[in-house]
């Protein structure tokens, strides 16, 4: 490397050593935090330099599982994200197949009008949803956290700008042999599709995993109560204690955490691919 | 079997509620109690949500005045002819006009509160201030701010007034409405509860929110963002309710004063009303409900539960052998605000939800430095506009 | 062709969730904005046209809402894009170590919101022994006076802003990063032959490649800073004074609150006018790329 380069390089890793700070400071401090007792936690956390614990101890961790159940909140989100995420995949991309590669009567109009969909938050329809689920009976059960999320608009819409980009020749070749729809999807375009499913698959779970307000409206046994519930609830819960909300707050990022860190080169791909040709 | 809510309160509540349950469903045989713990910050949404969805438990509890708007919804049955009349004789009155609307007993409250201001007699003494002796000996608004001046000039940080400034919501109406109230205002008419413009924007009103907000602006409040201000000696006074009293006894021993809240005018005033247990209409099991009612309100029980969260007791004869309110227990000072009328409830309607989340957003403004006459007005006339919308809130009996 | 039998089985799960569970609810939502229901109320329920939305219009609160949620964008949008690509052109360097860097901008993405915003609680905490405000002093050697972030009207929508941008800004940096990646090298070949320089090549080639991928970006944080809600109601409850209430917060707070649900059906209406809006903007921006 020239001297110039070497230069460039050191700016470069400065850089990026001083955003990493900044980014890493709150996640260190909750992880800290979380190992801290009670008393230290808060009056240290101003201090730069006792962002590391003193005393070192897992009395918060124990104390979150005998505050919650935790253990209950933690299948429960796992449970419920992972029946979105399942059923969303087959769904969604099942749907996104027919507008990209099948002709039919009314597919351009319907096509649009998932588009349209895509803007409309839960927020903006949560009240006439919880009196529609009201209705269906289904109130403080796992179905109403799964069911009403399972066809999404923005996934459909994934699938489908990745498929639209698939090359037709493996799809012919297929076709020529003799295989239908059914087969050509499941045996060639869905092995070939494995990046916008892992991105799909991600993006529907940190929803899920992360979902608050709904659960909130529509559950109140802890049978049900998934792991953000569980965690707003615990901060009002007398009496206040940030230890154990950092300890809770570690342990809920970490399963995901671990997923990203497993699937991360498929996940960046995927979200790359469909950012690109969005 | 029979559902049961109740709040997730401090944790010594939870475990009495929990087992008086148990020794409930031990002696009772055939239908048996379940409860189910809903956290406090959400609690009356979850009640309203299932209200709506026409899954409400059996027995549950609500807060305070939140119980009217379930009333005017027709959920609940009145009670006075599933409980005894001994029972209901010895409800402190305080109990029995929380419980009643429209000529009926909709519910009953194991216990009520008490509000006022937590003090470290040291620190008081050290300053020279005079120590209020009851509710009528409170201190004026001037001898107030003085005694936080004083207290200023030793503390290293100014702050020396905790107000629990990290609750958030029903705290700032229960805990400062009496404010307005000593102040001869109030948080709407009394007579038809009606009309809130005029009463909770008047020149009184503002004047005593000012007087709030001149505190936070000289720094003389904590942000207890930690909740350990006046446990941790960071200030001298904290001006919260009954609920605390367990920790702040164990922090402070016999240095821990009990004091009424300040007068801003028309006399001390401060809070009452608490959870209160009702029985909904659609329970297949309203007996075996107010049995479990009854239960609940036995003298030792009522202790029990008294001992756990320092609340007052509701019945009399719990009061009278209490050692923490009764003759000159350390909180009789909640005890005689309760039956002395310096106590005020809080609005008897079923605007109460629109009342008080309005008055909520008027208190942040103001304690962020707002302009107090506009946040007042703010919320007179969302709330009165909500008034009209509602008719008035006319009670239709069923 | 034959396929029409085929093509509804295959569509017809994921559509009829779609009806059921999004389309039918706002049609209701819109319905129920032209009405006065109110939560649990026994009142009969009555239609009364555009008044709600001449109500909310009137109201400070939620002309207010309105108002931040264009500033968090036209503050949020720039900032995070521009964050994102400085960042996509850091880590897109031949360098060791890249890897770590992008896992660790990438983390805050996988956070859920509502503890993002129970940690930047503590990082806000006013008095000198906040986090920031110590940060604060440190760097400005003493210079900087200690504040209550999120209880200043001045600062809080910022403080909100920062927790946003923090939590977002991974994300976007590896779509950006990977379009980085896909720019052919033979054309900054060509460009180093006719002898423009850095800069040169980042105006003329880079910016211009990008340009599909910055649009996609740019869309999809405006319509998610539109969404804002968790860390308001979290963080501020939408004070100091309004200073950072949103259009949803207003809404789920005029429905949950103040029980009002036709009135937060008409703000959840304005909403999405709003937002199909911006989508049918960037769409007609994007085609003209595509035209020239």
């Amino acid at each position: 490397m020239s001297g110039k380069q070497r230069i460039a390089a050191s700016a470069v890793y400065l850089l990026l050593g001083a955003l990493a700070f900044a980014f890493l400071v709150p996640v260190v401090m909750m992880l800290s935090g979380s190992f801290k007792p009670e008393d230290q936690v808060l009056v240290q956390a101003g201090r730069l330099g006792h962002l590391f614990a003193a005393e070192f101890s897992w009395f918060n961790y124990r104390d979150v599982f005998v505050r919650v159940p935790f253990a209950r909140y933690l299948f429960n989100s796992a449970f419920i994200s992972l029946c979105v995420v399942a059923g969303g995949l087959l769904v969604n991309s099942l749907a996104a197949y027919a507008f990209a590669r099948l002709q039919w009567p009314g597919r351009d109009r319907l096509l649009l009008l998932v588009v349209a969909l895509m803007i409309i938050p839960l927020e903006a329809i949560a009240v006439p949803l919880f009196y529609e689920v009201t209705l269906l009976g289904w109130r403080d059960t796992y179905w109403v956290q799964i069911i009403p999320f399972v066809a999404n608009a923005f996934s459909i819409y994934l699938f489908y700008t990745f498929f639209l980009g698939l090359p037709r020749e493996l799809e012919e070749a297929a076709r020529i042999d003799g295989a239908g729809p059914w087969r050509i999807f499941f045996r060639i375009v869905a092995p070939n599709a494995k990046p916008v499913f892992a991105t799909v698959a991600i993006l529907s779970f940190l929803t899920q995993w992360s979902a608050l307000l709904w659960p909130l409206m529509v559950t109140h046994s802890e049978t049900v109560r998934p792991l953000p519930l569980g965690m707003a609830t615990f901060y009002s819960l007398p009496p206040l204690q940030w230890g154990d909300i950092f300890a809770f707050g570690v342990m809920m990022v970490t399963p995901v955490l671990l997923i990203f860190v497993l699937f991360q080169r498929w996940f960046v791909q995927g979200v790359a691919t469909t950012g690109v040709k969005g | 079997m029979l559902h049961v809510w109740a709040h997730a309160g401090q944790e010594a509540e939870r475990r009495v509620l929990q087992a008086q349950l148990e020794r409930f469903n031990q002696q009772s045989g055939e239908t048996q109690l379940k409860l189910t713990f809903i956290p406090e910050r959400d609690y009356n949404a979850q009640v309203q949500a299932a209200a709506l969805a026409g899954d409400l438990p059996d027995l549950l509890e609500f807060d305070g005045p939140y119980l009217y708007n379930y009333i005017w919804q027709q959920h609940l049955i009145p009670l006075e002819d599933l409980l005894p009349r001994a029972l209901l004789n010895d409800l402190l009155p305080s109990i029995v006009a929380q419980g009643s609307y429209a000529g009926h007993l909709y519910s009953v409250g194991v216990y009520d509160s008490g509000l006022g201001l937590y003090a470290r007699q040291s620190a008081l003494q050290q300053i020279g201030a005079r120590i209020p002796a009851s509710a009528g000996d409170a201190w004026s608004i001037d001898e107030f701010n003085q005694i936080l001046g004083k207290l200023a000039a030793r503390d290293s940080d100014q702050a020396v007034l905790d107000i629990k400034l990290n609750y958030t919501g029903e705290w700032y109406t229960y805990g400062f409405s009496p404010l307005l109230q000593s102040a001869g205002a109030d948080l709407i008419e009394r007579r038809s509860y009606r009309v809130s413009v005029g009463t909770i924007n008047n020149a009184a009103a503002v004047s005593a929110m000012q007087q709030l907000q001149s505190w936070i602006q000289q720094g003389y409040v904590d942000p207890n963002l930690d909740d350990a201000a006046f446990t941790g000696g960071r200030v001298a006074m904290s001006w919260v309710g009954h609920w605390e009293y367990e920790r702040y006894r164990n922090a402070h021993k016999a240095d821990l004063l009990v004091l009424p809240l300040p007068d801003f005018g028309q006399g001390s005033r401060t809070g009452q009303g608490s959870w209160n247990w009702g029985i909904s209409r659609g329970s297949r099991h309203p007996q075996v409900a107010a049995q479990f009612i009854e239960f609940l309100m036995r003298t030792d029980e009522v202790l029990a539960m008294c001992d756990a969260n320092g609340a007052v007791p509701g019945i009399k004869s719990a009061v009278q052998q209490s050692t923490l309110y009764g003759g000159q227990g350390p909180l009789a000072l909640f005890a005689a605000q309760l039956t002395h009328g310096v106590s005020v409830p809080r609005p008897k309607t079923p605007a109460y939800p629109v009342i008080t989340t309005e008055f909520q957003n008027a208190f942040q403004q103001i304690r962020n430095g707002g302009d107090v006459q506009q946040a007042l007005n703010a919320a007179a006339q969302k709330i009165d506009q909500d008034i009209l919308d509602n008719q008035g809130y006319p009670f239709i009996e069923q | 062709m034959k396929n029409t039998r085929l093509a509804w089985l295959f569509v017809l799960p994921a559509l009829s969730g779609l009806l059921c569970f999004v389309l039918l609810p706002f049609v209701l939502s819109l319905i129920l904005s032209f009405t006065n229901l109110r939560l649990g109320s026994p009142l009969p329920l009555e239609f009364v046209g555009f008044k709600q939305y001449q109500r909310i219009f009137t109201d400070p609160a939620f002309l207010a809402a309105l108002r931040n949620n264009s500033l968090f964008a036209l503050i949020v949008v720039p900032l995070q894009t521009g964050l994102a690509l400085l960042m996509a052109l850091l880590v897109n360097q031949p360098l060791r170590g890249m890897v770590i860097f992008r896992s660790v901008f990438f983390m805050p993405v996988v956070f859920p919101l509502s503890l993002v915003a129970v940690v930047w609680i503590l990082v806000f905490a006013p008095g000198p022994q906040g986090l920031l405000n110590q940060l604060l002093e440190t760097v400005t050697l003493g210079a900087w006076q200690a504040r209550d972030f999120l209880h200043d009207s001045a600062w809080a929508l910022a403080a909100i802003s920062l927790t946003s941008i923090w939590q977002g800004v991974g994300f976007q940096m590896v779509i950006l990063l990977a379009a980085l990646q896909g720019i052919p090298h033979a054309l900054y070949e060509a460009a180093r032959v006719d002898g423009a320089n850095q800069w040169q090549q980042f105006v003329c080639i880079t910016l211009p490649q990008l340009r599909n991928a910055i649009i996609f970006v740019v869309l999809v944080t405006t319509i998610l800073a539109f969404r804002l809600f968790d860390q308001v109601q979290i963080m501020t409850q939408g004070g100091p004074n309004h200073a950072t209430t949103t259009i949803i917060y207003e809404a789920v707070n005029s429905a949950f609150g103040s029980q009002q649900v036709a009135r937060a059906a008409a703000m959840t209406v304005v909403f999405f006018i709003v937002v199909l809006l911006l989508t049918l903007l960037q769409r007609a921006v994007g085609r003209q790329q595509r035209v020239s």
